[in-house]
């Protein structure tokens, strides 16, 4: 392989996110190239063979043709977001399967589960609806992305319960359980020693709370402002992911300029006697542009008018910005817009209230409801298979499907007779 | 007389032997903190190559490089090291998962008393720091390393070398079923490193 087709990747890694079984790098390739000529024609064609291979198989394991839809999705869209569908397809394939207790062990079942509750905001909740409705109970990665979940959120007795239930119903693989069990109490360990050493020495916490330069511009008519200092369980650690664990360092104790008066310390002895001091006007501050003094409008020369409006200029930094010395122009992230993906159309927005756990208790109901013969609405026609998919499908879609199949069977079937007949 | 290793304007054969030793000192430390073979509270950050770097301060793993580093630097000078390579294995298993594989083609014409070659010591230096830029960014796609892993370090030397002492001869510890991704490569003009890694494909698609 040439070295300049190898640097894609590289320029757009910020834009990958990482798997936790990791990318093919061919799929990588593939899918960054694609990106960059914008010509989705080949991943759209791929999408819709799946889907339609979603609707019509009729086989005994349908969560096979799933599992690959969803495993391809990932590699297919190292960005993820919105055009990926990869948030949509895990809710229906999570509520699709609630009724097959056949697949509630099964460890692809419990992946997909997983994977949904990660993309969830809520992802212990998830956890628990799984634990109450018994999916995954026998399964060790159930019990591990609990735990995780737990410890990421600083909660490292809560992440030791979880390993401790998934000791007692067994969990298969036993030995993986106690490997990741043993992983999490060293780590535990680990942290009480640094805390230990660090309250020795007292020193600045070793990792500093990032603070950035602005806030985060809100989009679209919600006012949400993102906070500035990442504190508490907002700092994940990759590796060890327990170092915010225990009492978060406030980001606003290291970095905030304000003075916090404290009655206890023996140095801030208050003055004896009020100091007299002479009251001094503010001074005027120079840098405001839109202060304008009085002045003679007429007859004044323009560049003289030009010169006392203008704000002096800010004083130069004090610190050196990083320059990088390589002679080579920046590169640029390549990124496209994708127009494909900007309908006109915006699709209905789900209430405010509207979680995925929330939807996904009202289908159960609703099933449950169905069995008992409460139903009130009755769809008249194949509702499920126009919906089962990311993507909604018509009835034309449908019936060039059977079409080709039937097209395809009969082909076959007359090849049969011909070879049959060519035989006798 | 003059300890001359490398001056600004040239570059001669003990000043790359360094160069690249000094490279490869910086390059595994480097992956083992990105892959988490050692707790990350154990590894100190240092500014080098303009970048920031980790290195580690264990002191067992410290002496451990210390004196592969100085061993392969002996190499280079003498152009007889082929590759290094760097496995990482599951502690249980012994599975080889990854695989950093660094080729070294040595100028076997350059010789100790030969004239300092037309390269200076600052671009060779952007070169190395691009391709470690590029081994920070191989996180992208590599699979996360779930379990306690173990490193080796392999170095591929001329056959009629003598196996120094604590060294043992080795297998290649080959991935099977591997995906492979070559990354960039640096040269001194003496020495040209080319990396690669391989990491255990992923079973979909």
């Amino acid at each position: 392989m040439a070295e300049g087709t190898d640097v894609e990747w590289e320029l757009s890694k910020e834009n990958i996110q990482p798997l936790r079984r990791g990318r093919a790098i061919s799929a990588l390739h593939q899918a960054l190239s694609q990106l960059q000529d914008g010509d989705t024609s080949a991943i759209n064609q791929q999408r819709q063979a799946f889907e339609s291979e979603v609707r019509m198989y009729d086989g005994d394991d349908p969560l096979d043709v799933w599992d690959r839809y969803i495993k391809w999705t990932e590699q297919t869209f190292p960005r993820g977001g919105k055009e990926s569908n990869l948030t949509t397809l895990l809710e229906q394939v999570v509520t699709k399967f609630t009724d097959e207790k056949k697949y509630y062990n099964d460890p692809r079942y419990v992946a997909l589960w997983i994977k949904f509750a990660e993309n969830c905001p809520e992802p212990l909740e998830i956890y628990r609806y799984m634990q109450v409705q018994r999916i995954g109970e026998t399964q060790t990665s159930f019990y591990i992305a609990w735990a995780e979940e737990y410890e990421n959120q600083g909660n490292c007795r809560k992440a030791d319960l979880v390993y401790q239930e998934g000791f007692k119903k067994f969990a298969e693989p036993q030995d993986k359980l106690l490997q990741f069990h043993k992983a999490l109490q060293a780590r535990v360990s680990r942290q009480v020693m640094m805390h230990v050493e660090e309250d020795d020495s007292d020193d600045e916490p070793k990792q500093p709370e990032r603070v950035s330069l602005a806030d985060l511009k809100h989009r679209g008519k919600k006012k949400a402002i993102a906070p500035i200092n990442r504190t508490g369980p907002a700092i994940r650690n990759i590796t060890g992911g327990l170092q915010s664990c225990g009492a978060p360092v406030l980001g606003s104790v290291s970095n905030s300029r304000l003075m916090v008066f404290d009655e206890n310390q023996p140095h801030n002895v208050a003055p004896s006697e009020p100091k007299l001091e002479v009251w001094v006007p503010p001074p005027t501050s120079r840098a405001k542009e839109n202060e304008q003094k009085t002045e003679k409008w007429c007859d004044v020369k323009k560049s003289k008018f030009g010169h006392t409006v203008m704000a002096p200029p800010p004083p130069k930094p004090t610190f050196q910005p990083f320059v990088e010395e390589s002679d080579q122009p920046p590169t640029m992230t390549p990124c496209k817009i994708n127009p494909a993906v900007n309908t006109v159309l915006s699709s209905r927005k789900p209430c405010r209230e509207e979680t995925p756990l929330k939807r996904l208790q009202e289908h159960h109901q609703q099933q449950k409801q169905a069995e008992s013969g409460k139903v009130q609405e009755q769809s008249m026609y194949c509702k499920e298979l126009l919906l089962s998919g990311a993507t909604e499908f018509c009835f034309e879609e449908l019936h060039a499907e059977r079409y080709f199949k039937r097209v395809a069977q009969e082909v076959r079937g007359q090849q049969d007779g011909a070879s049959a007949s060519a035989s006798n | 007389f003059m300890k001359m290793t490398c001056t600004a304007k040239g570059i001669t054969l003990k000043g790359s032997a360094e160069l690249v030793a000094e490279f490869f000192s910086f390059g595994i430390n480097s992956i083992l903190y990105q892959r988490g073979i050692y707790p990350p509270e154990t590894f100190t950050r240092v500014t080098h190559y303009d970048m920031s770097l980790q290195l580690t301060t264990d002191p067992k793993l410290k002496n451990y490089l210390t004196n592969v580093v100085s061993q392969l630097k002996e190499w280079l000078f003498e152009c007889t090291v082929q590759k290094l390579v760097l496995v990482i294995t599951c502690l249980e298993t012994n599975e080889v998962l990854e695989r950093w594989q660094f080729d070294i083609e040595c100028d076997k014409s350059a010789k100790e008393s030969s004239a300092p070659r037309e390269k200076s010591i600052k671009t060779i230096q952007d070169e190395i720091r691009s391709v470690i830029r590029q081994v920070t960014a191989t996180v992208t796609f590599l699979p996360l390393l779930e379990t306690p892993c173990a490193f080796d370090l392999l170095v591929y030397t001329d056959k009629d070398l003598v196996v120094p002492e604590k060294w043992e001869e080795s297998g290649p510890q080959i991935i099977n079923q591997s995906e492979e991704v070559r990354l960039r490569s640096f040269t001194t003009s003496i020495h040209k490193v080319n990396s690669m890694v391989a990491y255990k494909r992923i079973d979909s698609v």
